[in-house]
């Protein structure tokens, strides 16, 4: 194809190493320059170190211990010998300072990863045939908005049935509720919309029709507990806090005795029988509650991102913010906190959804492949092409060299992703999900990621941090084997598979392309309907529609999280 | 008919270039001192004994055992050296190595040594001496230019940075400076003050390290443009892929 086209990161690149803006000084040039004068400014140059400087100082004269002083780093030569540059969020044109995008200093972050903790699925219908075959009580829409009233009082933590309990402050729990779908039109014409995620006007119509077709006249529950809650203790309270909840919300709606049998049935349903959780409970040695990340698989984590219902003609588009939310939640919080520690993650999850490197590299390939394919990567089910090796080959080499070329051609690139994990990432991540767009399968995108490994390491002589050579080299192996602990569906693999539990820069990549697969032929969701419903949600205090807007607004201080205690502490 | 070693595909000067890195047939282009090199390195100051973790083997009373008597120790092993590191950084900007070709140099030509890839960095653990015998064969050789390729322990991002104006690697550290025409190093390895300015040679000329280079770059010489190497690399995906694909089982 031509080289003629204009680079999505181009502009970005412009801001950030061309052109003065702040504290931020250069020395103009253009983003095709192999050369650069270095400053070697230091923390100074930049607003958010120095006001990190400030209060690293106050806290020391505060506390009587020394705290945050970037002096100590590297023996007093402190970050910031390169400009110091901010970080565009792909997709976006939101500058934001890249401390702003480690998940400490970032309340969308934060709230994106509660969400999903916090969130059950119960089914209602096993609960109802125990209340109707057992007790013989009739279950109306009458009745069941009634119980959803009385479990939206009761699951934040307000009492019933018992009498002088202790209950919590509403204030602090406002981000708790729960609501119904279902795949039956007739029963969701009957539910009082407030409790209804009405599937007819949250999906396109192609898909809310998939959707209740996969639901059928099946009805659940999309059950989030308050933040608080959920950050004082651990994913797997989510299922328990809710149960107990639903229980007593059933029993003071459909005015049960408390101590009768059925409640068992009830709680039983609700605690085990009925329940979905976002993740499953990890093994001992990563031991980890459900809901936790570590056990959340790449299908269901493409689910809880909500882009594919608002930009359904866009699949790249689709799968580039499944990127942005899956490095995120996989890099930053799971492998960079709960199983390592510190700051590094943040550099390589960032990379993948900053400043539109990936973006371009894989619009391009959408170009490629539509052009190539006759419109293989539009969306849509009849114009995909059969995945073979050839196919994998030919796109997964095309999406490699034009990324590689770019950080040769533009060497600001290159320093922006100047770690060779970042550009394993996002050149596997655009040759991956580009070969899935294409195909429609997941497992085909996934042979294109270790292809891309290869010819990376092969042009460069390098590639990324030593797991990259262990992982990588080996992971085409496993792609099409269905054996246990060898290979699975890319739908259902998740952080904890063999192979790649420690994958750090990964995980977000094999999300995009388990998504791109879905994306691409339009489907409505990728492996779990019940998840994509249940968070097809305006209430949920982050939008996860739009998870890389949603950082950036964390990272600019708009973003408004839940589960805050100013309520409870001193006035500041 | 004798085997001659392959090496390596392509028909690229990048990739006659990495079958010389493998190979260990390269040109040597400049002389590091002992002391020089022992200096840039910061194990232990010139002229020092070389620290030991343990007796020479000879005075240990070895077991019997075949496999000793099988595999000559190293010099350093022999000796009783502690294990020590040094490590290369390359530019991107035609650095005449890659990490996975020093990795591929060490471990084909040098014995007792155990390479570290990554991308910015390539590392080689070893019994001192023996790590000293490989750094010095690789700081004299066309497998290194002082501008473009540099020790450094720590910091080592300078490989993917645009290059200073005066084409000497970006270095946080600030360890190598151009003085005149030659490139001096004048802090060790991982940033200390030394105590004098150990002259590391000439750089190579833009057209040099273009030549000599060992990395594919679309300004030199192109991956896309090596079909072989490509070809290859395709044949290896092939064969990993199906070898996993056993349904039967």
């Amino acid at each position: 194809m031509a080289d003629d086209r204009k680079r999505m990161f181009a502009k970005h690149m412009e801001i950030k190493y061309t052109k003065e803006h702040g504290t931020n000084k250069m020395n103009g040039g253009e983003i095709t320059d192999k050369t650069v004068e270095y400053y070697r400014l230091g923390v100074d140059q930049n607003p958010r170190k120095l006001e990190m400087k400030k209060a690293g100082k106050e806290l020391a004269e505060k506390r009587g211990l020394v705290g945050y002083n970037p002096m100590m780093h590297c023996g007093g030569i402190p970050l910031g010998q390169r400009a110091l540059t901010p970080s565009f969020l792909s997709g976006t044109d939101d500058m934001v300072e890249i401390d702003d995008l480690h998940y400490v200093n970032n309340a969308a972050m934060q709230q994106m990863w509660d969400d999903i903790r916090r969130t059950v699925i119960v089914g209602l219908d096993m609960a109802h045939e125990t209340l109707e075959k057992r007790l013989g009580i009739e279950v109306t829409p009458e009745t069941i908005n009634h119980y959803l009233e009385t479990l939206n009082h009761a699951l934040p933590g307000g009492a019933v049935v018992q009498e002088h309990m202790v209950e919590t402050h509403p204030a602090l729990v406002d981000d708790c509720f729960v609501k119904i779908f279902t795949g039956d039109d007739e029963l969701a014409d009957e539910i009082d919309s407030q409790f209804l995620i009405d599937i007819n006007k949250q999906f396109p119509a192609e898909q809310a029709e998939q959707l209740k077709a996969a639901i059928g006249k099946n009805s659940f529950q999309a059950a989030h507990i308050p933040t608080i809650v959920s950050r004082t203790t651990d994913g797997g309270q989510t299922s328990r806090w809710m149960a107990m909840q639903v229980g007593m919300a059933f029993i003071s709606a459909y005015s049960m005795c408390a101590g009768e049998a059925a409640v068992a049935d009830l709680s039983y349903a609700a605690k085990h029988a009925g329940v979905i959780q976002m993740g499953e409970m990890l093994p001992a040695r990563r031991a980890r509650a459900p809901n936790e990340p570590g056990g959340i698989p790449f299908g269901h984590m493409a689910d809880i991102i909500q882009t594919s219902r608002k930009t359904p003609e866009d699949p790249a588009n689709v799968t580039l913010e499944v990127v942005g939310g899956a490095c995120m939640l996989y890099d930053q919080i799971w492998l960079g906190s709960y199983m390592s520690g510190g700051v590094g993650f943040t550099q390589y999850a960032t990379a993948a959804y900053c400043n539109n490197i990936l973006d371009d590299n894989l619009y391009y390939n959408v170009d490629y492949i539509n052009d190539k394919y006759d419109g293989a990567a539009t969306t849509g089910t009849d114009n995909k092409i059969k995945a073979d090796l050839e196919v994998v080959k030919d796109i997964a080499t095309e999406s490699t060299i034009y990324g590689l070329e770019n950080y040769e051609k533009y060497p600001t690139t290159l320093e922006d992703h100047f770690g060779g994990s970042q550009r394993a990432t996002s050149l596997s991540a655009a040759a991956g999900s580009a070969v899935s767009l294409a195909t429609g399968n997941g497992n085909a995108g996934l042979s294109g990621w270790y292809l891309c490994m290869y010819l990376h390491k092969e042009a460069h002589g390098r590639l990324g941090f030593f797991g990259y050579d262990l992982q990588d080299q080996c992971g085409a192996t496993n792609v099409l084997s269905y054996q246990s602990d060898e290979g699975l569906a890319l739908e259902l693999r998740g952080p904890n598979y063999p192979n790649y539990a420690m994958n750090v820069g990964h995980q977000g990549g094999y999300t995009a392309i388990a998504s791109a697969a879905h994306a691409g032929r339009g489907d409505a969701y990728a492996v779990n309907p019940l998840v994509k419903v249940c968070f097809a949600d305006d209430l949920l205090p982050f939008d996860f529609s739009k998870p890389r807007k949603e950082f950036a607004r964390g990272a600019l201080k708009e973003f408004e999280p839940a589960g805050e205690r100013s309520l409870i502490i001193p006035a500041k | 008919m004798a085997y001659e070693l392959q090496y390596y595909p392509g028909a690229t000067s990048v990739a006659e270039n990495r079958r010389k890195h493998m190979s260990g047939k390269v040109e040597k282009l400049r002389e590091i001192s002992d002391d020089d090199l022992t200096l840039v390195l910061g194990h232990r100051a010139p002229g020092s004994d070389y620290p030991s973790t343990h007796p020479p083997l000879a005075e240990m009373g070895e077991p019997e055992c075949s496999v000793r008597e099988m595999v000559e120790p190293t010099p350093g092993a022999k000796a009783g050296d502690r294990v020590r590191y040094v490590q290369f950084v390359d530019s991107m900007y035609n650095g005449p190595s890659v990490p996975y070709f020093r990795s591929y140099a060490a471990s084909i030509n040098f014995r007792g040594v155990d390479p570290g890839t990554l991308s910015g960095r390539q590392v080689v653990e070893a019994r001192e001496r023996d790590m000293e015998e490989i750094a010095k064969f690789q700081m004299e050789t066309e497998m290194t230019c002082p501008a473009l390729a540099s020790l450094r322990g720590a910091t080592v991002h300078g490989h993917s940075l645009r290059l200073p104006e005066d084409g000497v690697m970006f270095d946080m550290l600030d360890r190598c400076r151009r003085e005149g025409d030659v490139i001096i190093m004048h802090k060790d390895q991982v940033g200390r003050p030394i105590d004098k300015k150990v002259n590391l040679g000439k750089p190579m000329s833009a057209e040099e390290a273009a030549k000599r280079t060992t990395i594919y770059r679309v300004d030199n010489v192109a991956f896309r443009d090596d079909a072989e190497v490509i070809e290859w690399v395709h044949r290896v995906f092939d064969q990993r892929t199906t070898y996993g694909f056993k349904p039967e089982n």
